[in-house]
């Protein structure tokens, strides 16, 4: 059989379907919250489902089945196992739309994007929704390990006598909960204190952190007023603004704030909490299609996801900082396109902490670090202060983890899409997401 | 329709002040062997300016299984009109006894989506006393009206049964007015079985503020002549409104008729079918529930688009 069909021209060969262009249509967030603030009662589901029914409305989705959709939450109930699908069943989109859970720490949402991306490009789907939600606010909260333990081996027991043999063994100490941290497991350190060790280390000034810190604040606050998040957010539960935004904020003010993380290093303390992000509550959506899915649609196209990067590094024994894995993603994915800093129009670095962009900011300019551990003939290259965080980034607009890639996707393709060409090419977008556990994700986007 | 002359209620009514003033004026009667008459009020009661509490909207929605969104689903319109409708059942005018009464059915009209920040006037009154082979029915009307603009947003039509008595001057129906007998009920296949536990009532009693006996416990349902506490028909209705899901359009009206009561703690099955246009457009959803051990309904309605 096999012989005749080769002989026959191989008709039952499958066609190469070349790549194709993943597109971003637009996206839709709600508004994020300071912790215990406004959506205090609102659980990840409510959330999700929010962002994804103002995604709908935007676009006219209603009733329409998408290829894909996947979304994530870094701090998850085990109950909530199928979260993005249940969200999808309880909005306006088809029930026959698919999804599934993702989670890669705050590097959850960037994820999304890039996966989803690659299967639009290889032709598995021709629409996406990509997305992410966190709640600081209705964390999950867990038995403590002896009581789990306690629990799981009464649920197994037969007899009465055996049940009350195995709750006679509870302890008090047994009834005290187990909340989720930022903490790393295998560090015990706190992402901040992480963080101190990394700034400390690059010799970040708290002038320079603080100075960022007004930044976001001040370039988001300008956003707002100059109405960019209008077709980018839906409000709720009364927010219409994020609530972390001090749009009145000062470089006193900041400078006024005592240091909270990295009090015990012998250095000056230099991270408050001002140049650091706060606990927040939100979630973002992103829709994402073949151009010729967009324009069967009617719908815009704003940018193309040309690429995507992870990264690890072994920051355990302290050989990097938790949070540089981007500094090691960027230069692999630029390389891959013959690209350097100055072919990019738009830097959205996020800021977890002023001190982690600093910090990376500062290693991409190091020449030994260029050389050494970046492989290059010298430093990777000087970000232009004008293209960072142009519109505000975490410190001022919060940072509900899973959702932060959502939001960065969404108002960079929006922006590139109003920058056009540069020197007759298609503006470009640099993202840069760090996470938990020394990794990272970045992504290249450009105007469509 | 809007009513007989209002009267205005400077705030909503406390629904448990509304309970314990109904159980006085029923041990007052019993005592004098007095009755309000045989008429319906005529006037309405009107608050202005409602608005829903947002922490309290969540646990509703949470509790009945819709997503906490910021629209009111039709079910906690109900929740919030439903003192003023007490109040007018509380009146000394008002013929029945109100402790004891029996919700048989609910109609309601959600026009157009309420926003949870919206201000809202609520106006409630009594209308179409008629007779029961059980007793006497009657209407209690709700309309919800936008305070801002006077539009109206939402109406309810809430049909009670003060079982047993009988008023003069009014007939009950020669036949049962052409209800189906459960015997003929012949359960479908479920597509949703609910577990019903013992403190559903005071649950759902916490976030609507029907603190009425009958759903709390088993002693203040004894009390009251009952078995056990059964749940809130609202709760059920609510419940299967948000099964019903977002496949319904924005303006809808909702219908359920109540029939046997659901004792605490219960398993109830549920069937929902969807009904679409040829058009493929959403045009109702039907809901049945029943007891899966004894076949008995517990109640049967519909979701349906407004043409």
């Amino acid at each position: 059989m096999a012989a005749a069909d080769v002989s026959t021209g191989a008709t039952r060969e499958p066609t190469p379907s070349p790549l194709r262009s993943a597109v971003i249509v637009g996206g839709n967030r709600i508004p994020f919250a300071r912790t215990g603030g406004a959506y205090v009662k609102s659980s990840n589901q409510d959330m999700l489902t929010a962002a994804l029914d103002g995604l709908i409305a935007r676009f006219g989705l209603q009733d329409e089945r998408i290829g894909e959709v996947a979304a994530g939450a870094v701090l998850k109930h085990s109950r909530d196992f199928n979260l993005t699908r249940e969200a999808v069943l309880g909005s306006a989109l088809s029930p026959e739309t698919p999804a599934y859970d993702l989670q890669q720490a705050c590097a959850t949402g960037l994820e999304t994007v890039i996966g989803l991306s690659n299967k639009i490009k290889l032709g598995q789907i021709d629409s996406a929704i990509a997305g992410g939600v966190d709640s600081a606010s209705d964390a999950p909260i867990a038995v403590s390990e002896g009581l789990r333990e306690i629990l799981l081996d009464l649920n197994r027991a037969k007899t009465a006598v055996q049940k009350l043999k195995i709750i006679g063994r509870i302890r008090p100490k047994d009834l005290a909960p187990d909340a989720p941290n930022t903490g790393e497991p295998r560090t015990g350190l706190s992402m901040g204190e992480h963080q101190a060790l990394t700034t400390a280390q690059w010799k970040i000034a708290r002038e320079a952190q603080d100075e960022l810190a007004y930044n976001s604040h001040r370039n988001l606050a300008a956003a707002y007023e100059r109405g960019f998040f209008d077709d980018l957010i839906t409000p709720y539960r009364g927010l219409s603004r994020d609530s972390n935004l001090r749009a009145d904020t000062t470089l006193e003010k900041l400078a006024s704030l005592k240091p909270v993380f990295g009090k015990s290093l012998g250095s000056e303390a230099t991270m408050t909490a001002g140049n650091s992000t706060p606990l927040t509550d939100g979630a973002s959506t992103v829709l994402l299609a073949t151009e010729e899915w967009a324009d069967a649609h009617g719908l815009p196209k704003l940018a193309t996801v040309l690429d995507g990067e992870a990264a690890a590094v072994d920051f355990v024994h302290g050989k990097d900082g938790l949070l540089m894995a981007p500094v090691f993603a960027v230069p692999r994915m630029l390389a891959r396109h013959g690209l350097t800093f100055e072919d990019i129009d738009f830097f959205e670095i996020h800021e977890a902490f002023a001190g982690t962009v600093l910090s990376t900011l500062a290693a991409w300019e190091d020449e030994e670090f260029g050389r050494t551990r970046l492989g290059l003939d010298g430093a990777l290259g000087k970000v232009d202060r004008a293209k960072l965080n142009v519109n505000g980034s975490s410190l001022a607009a919060g940072h509900p983890f899973a959702a932060t890639g959502g939001r960065i996707v969404a108002s960079l393709a929006k922006m590139l899409h109003e920058k056009g060409a540069v020197d007759g090419r298609p503006a470009r977008g640099l993202i840069s997401v760090c996470a938990a556990g020394g990794q990272g994700v970045v992504a290249l986007l450009e105007a469509a | 329709m809007t009513g007989p002359q209002p009267v205005v209620l400077g705030e909503l009514p406390s629904l448990s002040k509304l309970y314990v003033n109904a159980a006085t004026t029923a041990a007052r009667r019993r005592v004098l062997g007095t009755s309000a008459g045989r008429k319906l009020p005529a006037v309405s009661h009107e608050v202005r300016n409602v608005r829903a509490d947002v922490g309290n909207l969540t646990a509703y929605q949470h509790l009945v299984g819709e997503t906490a969104s910021d629209i009111l689903p039709a079910g906690y319109v109900h929740a919030l009109a439903f003192p003023v409708s007490m109040s007018i059942m509380n009146r000394d005018d008002f013929p029945l006894p109100l402790l004891g009464m029996i919700h048989l059915k609910n109609h309601v009209e959600q026009r157009v989506p309420i926003q949870f920040t919206e201000a809202l006037d609520i106006r409630s009154w009594s209308a179409n006393l008629a007779g029961h082979r059980a007793g006497t029915q009657l209407d209690v009307v709700a309309e919800v009206r936008s305070a801002s603009s006077g539009d109206l947003l939402w109406r309810g039509i809430s049909t009670y049964l003060a079982k047993g008595v009988f008023l003069p001057g009014i007939d009950k129906p020669g036949n049962p007015n052409g209800a189906t007998g459960a015997g003929d009920f012949s359960p479908p296949d479920p597509t949703a079985l609910w577990q019903l536990g013992l403190d559903t009532g005071r649950n759902y009693a916490t976030v609507s503020g029907d603190f009425n006996p009958i759903h709390l416990s088993v002693l203040s349902a004894k009390a009251l002549g009952l078995r056990g506490s059964i749940a809130h028909g609202m709760y059920l209705a609510s419940r299967a409104l948000a099964d019903v899901g977002a496949v319904k359009a924005e303006s809808f009206t909702w219908d359920v008729a109540f029939e046997a009561p659901v004792f605490l703690p219960a398993r109830v099955a549920l069937d929902i079918a969807t009904v679409h246009s040829g058009a493929g457009s959403w045009e109702r959803s039907d809901y049945v529930a029943w007891n899966p051990r004894s076949g008995r309904r517990h109640f049967t309605g519909r979701v349906s688009a407004v043409i």
